[in-house]
């Protein structure tokens, strides 16, 4: 609990710049890079790349 | 000063100063208007607000401009401003000076007239001044009649001239004072009327403001602002070279811009219209274009912003368009000026403006000449840029990812009803508390176990939100996991916070709404739990770090099996705690005596077992390639070295130790230390049976750590120990051996069901092993933790598709087990 705030050498995850230093948007350097990580949440663009499925071509659990 | 009464030019008294062409122009050629009576009547209409302090300002930048004016027009170099304790103001140029001929029709001096009559001035003809600011040449007069006394001094060719007026009225007409060092200029010193303006004091900062405006539009024009009204007296002074370009550079002092120096053009004159142009961005979401036409600032645009816009939407749309294509998004205009700080100035002839007060241009000919100039400009630039303009395409897109996250945010995230409480998600079942600090949210992997989850809780604090992670056939070729949009949405609704950016009161991210003070994740122990693991985490980790530096996020620890004998039965939550167990209940009355001779028994015992149990665990990984005994009975005899001098010696122990543990008719063990480690082979009914241990095997740190161990190794088993666990002893000729023996004995009797799921649980079970406060272990998940499964759902981002897979099927998982 009530750990430090992301590091200021940390590099932003979308723009790939240094985060902010005050940690004010951690662990993003601005608030519109947070908000285009919440677009590409709800826009269903983060998968985690899976295995292989056993039976290629089905389908049955596609979402 | 200026006042637009010809400064050009033919005066009796000097000779011609070179200026403009056209710019034949004297006393004759100004028309006269009169009526300063109206101004004195209705000021407002005239000066602007004499009541707020604006009309008061005016007055002074009436003035002043004029003297801009006659810097504009080539003549003067410098302008001098200074606030005097009487409450007057000076403003003294060193221009051509106001033309002091007598003015044929009205019959007084040409400088008079100027100063007296309404619309006496060269800016209603454009050939006197070809653009100029000013509030259309009633300028001086107006200032002059709303003065309680005004006073100009003129040089022309090294002679001063004098003229005096009170309320506008000439107390003393013009006359020469004499020779003066100063060949030309102007000098106005007015003191407002206090019987016009309710408030007769200048404000500093508002000049100071105004001065700096003009030294950045006027590049290299000289202007100082004094302030004699207190002692010390503040005085400041502007020159900027660079124009507007050190204006943007100015504006965005603290900010970072994205490069440097700003795009900055200044177009040829098209149809009497010239633009000048500086810009840049930089990384705040914020916009600053300031529009100027003549020198006069448009608080709201007009014309020449629109043609900006439409230039700047144009180029960059066209440059940008791959790039959004790729991150899914429209672009907007909006989007290009994100972080954008430009200045567009204009000099215009006789510009129309929708108001007095000139906030808007409306001269609809400047529009296609100021969008063809900048248009020019930034093509040229994002031509010969390409490291920069890919720079500021990326800003761009990210604005329109932005934008587009935010009415993504406001479809998917539950709102508010009118009646002010937020609609819960009916997948949520609920807790009856009402207090977060004693209130628990699980977020359970998968329906089925939802289900057992929602019968095996408490109801009263426990609240229970099914999660299941989408599965996205992306290619054939494999199941991409996710959370979907509807999932975060109702995660998101359910937790109460809100997200993004904006006011808490309008959905955005507030941590002190969180409506359940520990978030409890549980999923299965295996990969699919694993991913929606590393997908929950990180998306807190991102979107609300706050809950779990507060400490509100937590990891479920479901037990993995089910150990049962008779009614007594215990929960483990994975194989580290099942051999704990088992081993408690098998070393309980044993002992074990060691190839030395020593005798075990009780806590001595269990810790024995603890140090095989790092041995064995270092075997087994060391053994992925050949059997376990081989490389148990090359530890104790030593056999895991690089030494050369001791190869020889523990290759001879080890294939006496494997021959004695074969069978009789096997024992056909031979082995040769080499160069490429320790071959062993036997020859079994012609069979021939062949092992390594390779360098690489032998150098690995766990042979190295075996090694180091040799002595302790062969103290206790070289010999053969023997464990003695019930009334039989057991010979063991290893600590692999050793282990498998006590774990084999703790097994009897146990019925053991491994979980593969918690949907394998009934609710009874669940409430007992994972959400009952009482027995149940919760991991609070810390930052640095979750930075790792951060780090690595980044890799998996990231843009290089094959490594990064790579990276999460081997890192992933392992990082985003905290519990192992």
């Amino acid at each position: 609990m009530a750990d430090k705030p992301q590091s200021a050498t940390h590099p932003c995850p979308v723009c790939g710049r240094p985060a902010d230093p005050e940690g004010r948007f951690r662990p993003f350097c601005s608030a519109r890079c947070r908000q285009v990580d919440l677009g590409r949440w709800l826009a269903e663009d983060y998968a985690i790349p899976g295995e292989p499925p056993a039976l290629p071509g089905d389908d049955e659990e596609r979402g | 000063m200026s006042d637009e009464a010809a400064r050009a030019v033919s005066t009796p008294t000097g000779p011609v100063p070179q200026g403009p062409p056209g710019a034949d122009y004297n006393s004759a050629s100004i028309t006269v208007l009169k009526g300063l009576e109206a101004v004195r009547k209705r000021p407002g209409m005239y000066i602007g607000d004499t009541d707020d302090g604006s009309g008061l300002h005016h007055m002074a930048f009436e003035i002043i401009d004029n003297s801009v004016d006659e810097a504009q027009a080539g003549y003067a170099t410098r302008v001098e401003v200074v606030l005097n304790g009487d409450g007057s103001v000076a403003v003294r140029d060193d221009g051509r000076g106001i033309p002091v001929d007598m003015h044929e029709e009205e019959g007084v001096s040409a400088a008079e007239v100027v100063l007296t009559r309404l619309h006496a001035g060269g800016k209603f003809n454009q050939n006197s001044y070809k653009v100029s600011g000013g509030l259309h040449g009633v300028g001086a007069a107006v200032v002059n009649a709303l003065s309680e006394w005004m006073e100009v001094r003129i040089w022309r060719n090294g002679i001063e001239h004098f003229i005096r007026f009170e309320h506008g009225e000439t107390v003393e007409p013009l006359r020469i004072i004499g020779p003066s060092a100063e060949r030309t200029g102007t000098e106005v010193v007015f003191k407002p009327s206090s019987g016009t303006f309710t408030k007769t004091e200048y404000d500093f900062a508002v000049l100071e403001r105004r001065l700096r405006e003009l030294a950045f539009l006027n590049s290299g024009l000289a202007i100082a602002l004094k302030d004699d009204r207190h002692v010390p007296a503040e005085e400041i002074f502007f020159q900027f070279r660079g124009g507007l370009t050190a204006y943007v550079e100015w504006l965005d002092q603290g900010k970072e811009p994205l490069f440097r120096p700003p795009i900055a053009a200044i177009s040829r004159e098209h149809e009497g219209i010239r633009v000048e142009l500086a810009m840049w961005w930089n990384n705040t979401p914020r916009e600053v274009a300031l529009c100027f036409t003549n020198n006069i600032p448009q608080r709201d645009g007009g014309t020449h912003q629109a043609g900006f816009r439409q230039a700047l939407t144009r180029v960059v749309m066209k440059y940008a368009e791959d790039l959004a294509k790729k991150e899914k998004v429209e672009l907007s205009g909006e989007d290009m000026r994100e972080g954008l700080t430009a200045v567009i100035s204009v000099k215009v002839p006789d510009p129309k403006f929708s108001s007095q007060t000139k906030d808007k241009l409306v001269s609809s000919e400047v529009q296609p000449v100021v969008q063809v100039a900048v248009a020019d400009a930034l093509t040229h630039w994002f031509e010969t840029h390409p490291k920069e303009a890919k720079i500021v395409l990326e800003q761009v897109v990210l604005a329109a990812a932005a934008r587009k996250a935010a009415q993504l945010a406001r479809d998917k995230v539950g709102r508010k009803n009118a009646l002010e409480f937020s609609t819960l998600p009916g997948k949520l079942a609920d807790c009856q508390e009402k207090d977060p600090a004693r209130s628990e949210l699980f977020l359970v992997e998968g329906d089925s176990a939802g289900g057992s989850a929602k019968q095996g809780r408490n109801r009263a604090y426990q609240a229970i939100l099914p999660l299941k992670g989408k599965i996205l056939n992306v290619e054939r070729a494999r199941m991409d996991k996710m959370l979907s949009s509807a999932e975060i949405g109702t995660l998101i609704t359910a937790l109460g916070t809100g997200i993004g950016p904006g006011e808490p009161a309008k959905g955005g991210f507030d941590p002190n709404k969180l409506r359940y003070h520990r978030i409890v994740i549980m999923t299965d122990a295996d990969v699919d739990g694993s991913h929606i693991r590393t997908l929950l985490l990180t998306f807190f980790f991102r979107q609300m770090p706050e809950l779990i530096e507060r400490g509100h996020l937590y990891i479920a620890q479901p037990p993995l099996y089910r150990a049962k004998r008779g009614n007594d039965e215990r929960y483990l939550k994975d194989d580290r705690a099942l051999e704990d167990y088992l081993l408690e209940k098998a070393l309980n009355g044993a002992s074990m005596r060691l190839g030395d001779g020593r005798e075990l028994a009780g806590a001595e015992l269990r810790a024995e077992m603890e140090q095989l149990r790092q041995i064995a665990s270092r075997i087994r990984r060391l053994a992925a390639q050949l059997p376990p005994e081989i490389v148990e009975q090359a530890a104790v005899a030593g056999a895991l070295s690089l030494d050369a001098d001791r190869a020889t010696a523990a290759a001879a122990r080890l294939v006496a130790r494997l021959n004695a543990l074969a069978a009789p008719s096997e024992r056909h063990w031979n082995a040769a230390p080499g160069e490429n480690g320790l071959q062993l082979w036997r020859t079994v009914r012609g069979v021939t049976e062949r092992h390594a241990l390779t360098q690489a095997a032998l150098r690995s740190a766990e042979a190295r750590w075996l090694d180091e161990r040799r002595e302790l190794l062969a103290r206790d088993f070289a010999e053969g120990a023997t464990l003695m666990l019930d009334a039989n002893g057991t010979p063991v000729q290893g600590p692999v051996m050793a282990l498998e023996r006590v774990l084999q004995q703790g097994r009897k009797g146990l019925t053991i069901q491994r979980f593969k799921g918690l949907g394998e649980m009934n609710p009874e079970q669940l409430w007992k092993t994972t959400l009952d406060p009482a027995v149940r272990t919760l991991l609070r998940v810390q930052v640095n933790d979750v930075k790792e499964a951060e780090n690595a759902f980044s890799t998996l981002m990231g843009d290089v598709v094959e490594p990064r897979r790579e990276f999460i099927v081997t890192n992933a998982l392992k990082v985003a087990n905290l519990d192992v």
